[in-house]
């Protein structure tokens, strides 16, 4: 595989001697699988093999981009690309790519992930998982997907580097009844932790606890995320400070680099670590990654940033780069000193949110949004799971959310499913969190 | 893209013991332009072009994909496919609804090419566009553009003997503008799309149409009153009927969602055998009549084949306020005893084709916009909105208004700052009283499958009234 390397390099050398100032080539193998069911039946298993380099070039502050397919075809593509750029307009803000050779920690990718046998075994084991749980006629549906990524990357700034990156996850959801259902979901970057029956199980708990569900009540409540539900805020969260959703003011973070945005118990990080589904160890500039502290107990450090815009806000990549946009790899919060059960017994009054779907904002710099519960929505009394809810729909702030944190469990987990990729958000490390005075709306 | 490689690996597929097999291969000429405040930001181009091949065999599908053009990745692929749909050990046997083969070739054609238009005229088309916007004198601290083209050549065959051809150019931009005022800020957006040449980027209007918008947002800061929340009637305009159609109606309707398919993802339906909402009930006002038509000339969400070769038609979703008929594709339909109604799309090569809207509205009336405002005593119309969502069985939504004025005794009176009505699908089609004679569509992206596909689609319809419904 030194041969692709070496034919990344080729494309960057090309590009230099026919003009570019700058170039980055990322050539990436992909292998990815998935297994769709519905119906405790599987419906699908779906193969792709891609193959790409994604060239992103700069001339006289005019940034272009393109793909190759076959690298039989580098030099009329280069080519092109550097005519493009000719007649492109110029970005003045555009401040060149990461520059020097770095060098990068060993990738912890598991080959057994590569080619994996019998992936509907992992399905199965699901399936009975919360089948178990919810009663035999329960029905579930999910995916299971696994990806393995051969990544070459070569910048005529200095970076160079090869990259494998492997991740599996499992998603489910289980129905007791049509109305009562829950989700669990199980994702890994290596097999070694991966445990399809934990998904499964806590699919079927929370569908079996859903059962006969009343319309909820509206209101203002202390409202206990589960992971899931809370990663889905995370993933806002992170999006939102991407540099470049500042500069566009899609964000609630605008002007607000050292100030306040939440209490001291939350900390708040990008992490691409070892154990995430998007590990890696270099980013789209071959700027090495890493933990990045994004809020330090409750005040905001920084933004996410590329080497363009970390020039434009005067400070140094992130390790975050894409294109255009910088983008969060993994957000993790800190967990506190609390266990999940604590959490419950100490909530007098309130509501367990198991998951959320379509968040979508009137203003993201004013942060007025909306999310749907879906899945297991519970009363809580005196620390006690009381009364299955459904059909309520959370209706607050974006920033007001993030303020009125009140407790962090102990235990989190490594969340991601479908939405996500549909909302744009990343993987997350996600605990329990108790969020005070959450507005619950419902349908008149 | 190489059709050689692709009737090989039919060939091949057929070879082995299949009950059906497809190969599909896409090749799509992309574009996107990125600006912020009126700057490009970059310009990306690129071919992106594979196929897939898709078996049914022993009951069980498989689906595998490839960006390598060769006979040897081609045998590589049916191999995982065939492997794959062979493995699934399915209690009920999945069969597609029967087709005839079909042989055609068809495109859409373009008054301006946009192949032929240089890359400088894209980008000085949306700086242009920002100098006007900005020329309004509304003070905007941000904005964001982007233009995306995609010239998408298609090669489908079967083993029942289909082989069809087709190319669809489309063109979409997206534009995104926060207004400051009084030290608080306001945003919209708007999207604009079309199947066709440069031509579209002329009648998009966008520039008027962006400063609009921006003049609306400033109202809607140093003007506008929050509504006193109550029952009173709803003028919705065409942009907030076309969101209700596609969500409350057009989602729903489909039938891998009510058969389960989807039941981890995009969810269920609250349309299923056995419950209140079946074909046949009533769902609406006799004055809702909601389709979904592919076939509508350069609209977004056109085409004249779907990704399984069969035939696009105009479906009645919802007509005259009763359940209709549902979104298929030849594996739903098979399930429900009945033929694909071609509502099967994929958007490349490596997407698996499933149950999708076109193009989605309300069809219209017979009255004007006035006489549906004239006859309303107090009221909100909302022209146009912001948030929206929706549950995962498409029955509790939500629409809040960005564009909207209050009705008082039958006239229009001042902006009313983000009106909300928050209801169920079957409340809110069943006060519709009336709908107006003009319709207008709106470009927009629908999310749904996994891994996801945004599928380009126009919402639609006339301005719709309802009576006493609950606004705040």
């Amino acid at each position: 595989m030194n041969d692709v390397l070496a034919k990344t390099e080729e494309i960057v050398k090309k590009a230099k001697k026919l003009g570019a100032d700058e170039i980055v080539a990322k050539t990436t193998f992909g292998r990815y699988r998935q297994v769709r069911f519905s119906n405790n039946q599987v419906d699908t298993t779906v193969v792709w093999n891609d193959y790409s380099t994604d060239v992103t070039l700069a001339w006289k502050k005019r940034l272009v981009a393109t793909q190759i397919h076959n690298f039989a075809h580098v030099d009329a593509n280069v080519k092109q690309l550097l005519a493009l750029a000719k007649v492109s307009s110029k970005n003045p803000t555009f401040g060149g790519f990461a520059k020097g050779r770095f060098p990068y920690a060993k990738s912890s990718a598991d080959e057994k992930l590569e080619n994996l046998q019998s992936l509907s075994e992992y399905v199965l084991e699901a399936i009975e998982a919360a089948k178990k749980e919810a009663g035999g006629k329960a029905e579930t549906g999910g995916a299971l997907f696994t990806k393995f990524e051969d990544v070459y990357l070569a910048s005529s700034e200095g970076p160079v580097g090869v990259d494998k990156r492997s991740a599996i996850e499992l998603s489910i959801r289980a129905f007791s009844q049509r109305e009562a259902s829950g989700h669990g979901v199980e994702c890994a970057s290596t097999l070694r932790d991966f445990k399809p029956s934990r998904a499964g199980e806590k699919a079927g708990q929370i569908a079996k606890l859903a059962r006969n569900p009343k319309a909820g009540k509206e209101g203002v409540y202390d409202v206990i995320f589960d992971p899931l539900t809370f990663g889905s805020l995370l993933g806002v969260w992170g999006g939102m400070l991407s540099a470049f959703s500042i500069m566009v003011h899609m964000s609630v973070f605008v002007d607000k680099l050292g100030k306040r945005v939440a209490p001291k118990i939350v900390t708040l990080r990008d992490n691409p670590g070892a154990y995430s589904m998007s590990n890696r160890v270099f980013d789209d500039e071959g700027a090495p990654t890493k933990e990045n502290v994004l809020i330090d107990k409750g005040t905001l450090k920084t933004y996410l940033h590329n080497a363009s815009t970390a020039k434009m806000f005067k400070t140094k990549t992130t390790g975050n780069a894409g294109l255009v946009s910088p983008t969060p790899w993994n957000i993790e919060i800190d967990g506190g000193n609390t266990s999940k059960n604590e959490l419950f017994e100490e909530t007098e009054k309130g509501l367990y949110l198991t998951n959320t779907w379509y968040t979508r904002f009137q203003n993201y710099a004013k942060g007025d949004f909306s999310t749907i519960p879906r899945d297991g929505i519970f009363t809580i009394e005196k620390g006690e799971i009381k009364n299955s809810w459904k059909d309520l729909r959370l209706s607050d702030n974006a920033l007001a959310l993030l303020g009125n944190i009140t407790a962090v469990s102990k235990e989190s987990q490594h969340v991601h499913w479908w939405l996500f990729d549909m909302d744009g958000y990343p993987p997350s490390l996600s605990p329990y969190v108790v969020i005070k005075d959450v507005h619950m709306t419902k349908s008149k | 893209m190489d059709e050689t490689i692709a009737d090989f690996a039919l060939e091949y597929a057929e070879a082995k013991k299949v009950e059906y097999a497809e190969v599909r291969a896409h090749s799509h000429v992309l574009e996107l332009l990125i600006l912020r405040n009126g700057v490009l930001e970059a310009y990306a181009s690129a071919v992106n072009s594979g196929f897939c091949v898709r078996i049914l065999t022993n009951g069980g599908i498989g689906f595998a994909s490839t960006n390598k053009w060769s006979k040897e990745e081609a045998k590589t692929i049916v191999d995982l496919a065939f492997k794959y749909a062979g493995s699934t050990n399915r209690r009920e046997k999945l069969v597609f609804a029967e087709e005839k083969g079909v042989k055609t070739k068809w495109t859409v054609t373009q008054k301006k090419k946009i192949e032929n238009v240089p890359p400088e005229e894209k980008i000085s088309f949306f700086t242009d566009a920002h100098k006007a916007l900005t020329a309004s004198k509304v003070k905007m601290p941000a904005t964001m553009m982007q233009c995306s083209v995609d010239l998408a050549t298609k090669y489908f065959v079967n083993s029942e003997g289909s082989r069809i051809s087709s190319f669809v150019p489309k063109i979409g931009a997206y534009a995104f503008i926060t207004v400051a005022e009084q030290g608080k800020t306001e945003q919209a957006y708007k999207q604009f799309g079309y199947s066709g040449g440069w031509e579209a980027s002329r009648e998009w209007r966008i520039p008027e149409k962006l400063i609009h918008e921006a003049k609306v947002l400033k109202d809607v800061i140093t003007k506008a009153k929050a509504v006193k929340p109550g029952d009173m009637d709803l003028v919705c305009g065409s942009e907030v009927t076309g969101i209700a159609a596609h969500e409350s109606c057009g989602h729903p309707m489909e039938a891998d969602r009510i058969l389960g398919r989807e039941m981890s993802q995009a969810g269920r339906s609250f349309i299923y055998e056995g419950s209140q909402f079946w074909v046949g009930s009533k769902i609406g006002s006799e004055a809702v009549t909601v389709v979904d038509d592919p076939t509508i000339e350069h609209s977004y969400g056109y085409y004249m084949y779907d990704d399984e070769g069969v035939k696009a038609r105009r479906r009645f979703l919802y007509k005259k306020g009763v359940i209709n008929e549902f979104l298929h594709n030849r594996e739903s339909a098979a399930k429900l005893g009945t033929k694909s109604n071609g509502s099967s799309r994929s958007v490349n090569y490596d997407r698996e084709a499933i149950v999708r809207m076109a193009n989605t509205f309300v069809l219209p009336g017979e009255l004007s916009e006035e006489e549906l405002i004239e006859d309303v005593r107090h009221g909100v119309y909302m022209k146009s909105f912001t948030e929206w969502n929706i549950d995962d069985k498409r029955f509790n939504q939500r629409y809040v208004g960005r564009e909207a004025y209050l009705i008082e005794n039958g006239e229009l009176k001042g902006p009313v700052a983000r009106p909300v009505i928050e209801t169920s699908t079957l409340k809110f089609w069943t006060a519709v009283d009336a709908v107006s004679k003009n319709v207008g569509f709106d470009a927009a992206t629908c999310g749904k499958g996994d891994p996801a596909q945004g599928a380009p689609v126009f919402t639609g319809g006339p301005c719709i009234r309802l009576r006493g419904v609950y606004v705040k």
